[in-house]
């Protein structure tokens, strides 16, 4: 596959701003933008609701032992506007995703950027935080 | 850069969603386009018909919208400074929103979801796409009712001067928040929101915020700018999965002393 043709990117334009909050909380409230994470694991779960979406990884951890991370998305009228449908990221699906920890040190994160590691698609999750680019 | 705001300018577009609906009514440019600088409508009897799908418009204010300019500071009492201030310092220790209750007057405008404003000829709807709320503005000649039971929204009449919609608000029950940094009131608060359609694409908001017991005199926020979301619908939007909030509620309880909000009532 022409990998390179087909990442495809999809932009919240109104949420990439720096330090902008969510509708709901406050991003700040809740996650630190100093505590930025690469996280590669396998989606166990998906909840594909409001007032944001959470999905659930299996991380393995450098000593072998798995973590399971719960990492929060803009809502799905957020994310629906801006491209992705449910099933853009299934229960099953590889994936890497660019995020920011949860201020109580919990193994749970806010994710700005998640790409599917089967086609190489890179989907903006409405994160607060201006992603790399 | 610019590669990757065209890709994110074409993002949405030949979806099945209603998120590229060409609506009857938009006026248009030669190639199709809704022409955001032709006049604005108007209704049969010939008032401006504020009718459409407004946002927050985020090239002209921070989306973290709070009434005043930076620097500039409402003229609260004592109490509400305090308060105020509190809020401003935890993020949000007391946000409404965090537990799903709805945004304020006049800070539900300003939900980055928007709302669908319905101009009937006796009464103006607002539906608020965040929590999925609604809002009433009477503009049948009704009075404001006397002593009313509290209401977030609180109770909404409105009248024409010219071009403007003037919006007088009362009945408020305490805790909203009148803006994203969380400016406080009491059940004193009268609101008048002063609404012009500039043109098409624009709409205008002047907002008074009285409220004897939490500000020393009345005082006015910066005006307010909207832009129309052409060619597009509403999503439902319910609070079904708040996961956020007991870690919310733990990191606060860490952050903060025992005890309730400083209150000088």
């Amino acid at each position: 596959m022409r990998a390179r043709l087909a990442i495809l990117i999809i932009c919240i334009a109104s949420t990439a701003t720096a330090g902008r909050a969510l509708a709901h909380h406050s991003f700040a409230a809740e996650f630190d933008e100093n505590k930025p994470l690469k996280l590669t694991g396998t989606v166990t779960k998906l909840e594909w609701t409001n007032p944001h979406i959470w999905f659930f990884i299996d991380v393995k951890n450098p000593d072998g032992t798995v973590t399971n991370w719960g990492l929060e998305m803009a809502s799905p009228n957020n994310l629906l506007r801006a491209g992705w449908k449910r099933d853009s990221m299934k229960v099953g699906d590889a994936v890497a995703v660019e995020a920011r920890q949860a201020r109580d040190g919990s193994s749970n994160a806010n994710a700005q950027t998640v790409t599917l590691s089967s086609t190489g698609q890179r989907l903006f999750a409405g994160s607060p935080v201006q992603p790399a680019q | 850069m610019l590669a990757l705001a065209l890709v994110c300018a074409a993002a949405g577009t030949g979806f099945a969603q209603w998120f590229e609906l060409p609506l009857p009514g938009t006026p248009r440019t030669p190639d199709g386009k809704p022409n955001l600088t032709a006049p604005a409508p108007r209704t049969a009897d010939g008032k401006p018909d504020h009718s459409g799908i407004w946002k927050l418009d985020t090239s002209r204010h921070n989306p973290n919208y709070n009434l005043l300019a930076k620097g500039v500071e409402a003229p609260m009492l004592p109490w509400a400074e305090e308060l105020y201030k509190r809020r401003v310092a935890t993020h949000g220790y007391d946000r409404p929103m965090t537990v799903c209750l709805p945004h304020g007057v006049p800070d539900g405008l300003t939900s980055p979801y928007g709302f669908k404003l319905l101009q009937l000829p006796a009464v103006t709807v607002h539906l608020y796409e965040e929590f999925t709320k609604y809002r009433q503005i009477h503009t049948d000649g009704r009075a404001l009712p006397v002593d009313p039971n509290p209401q977030y929204y609180g109770y909404s009449v409105g009248r024409w001067e010219g071009d403007q919609l003037v919006v007088e608000t009362a009945g408020f029950k305490e805790g909203s928040w009148l803006d994203n940094d969380g400016h406080p009131h009491t059940e004193a608060l009268r609101t008048t929101e002063r609404f012009r359609r500039v043109n098409f694409g624009s709409m205008e908001v002047d907002v008074t915020i009285d409220d004897p017991k939490a500000y020393s005199r009345p005082w006015k926020a910066e005006t307010m700018r909207l832009a129309l979301q052409p060619d597009t619908e509403l999503l439902e939007h319910l609070c079904e999965n708040n996961r956020d909030l007991e870690r919310l509620q733990r990191i606060w309880q860490d952050r903060q002393p025992a005890g309730p909000p400083a209150s000088g009532r």
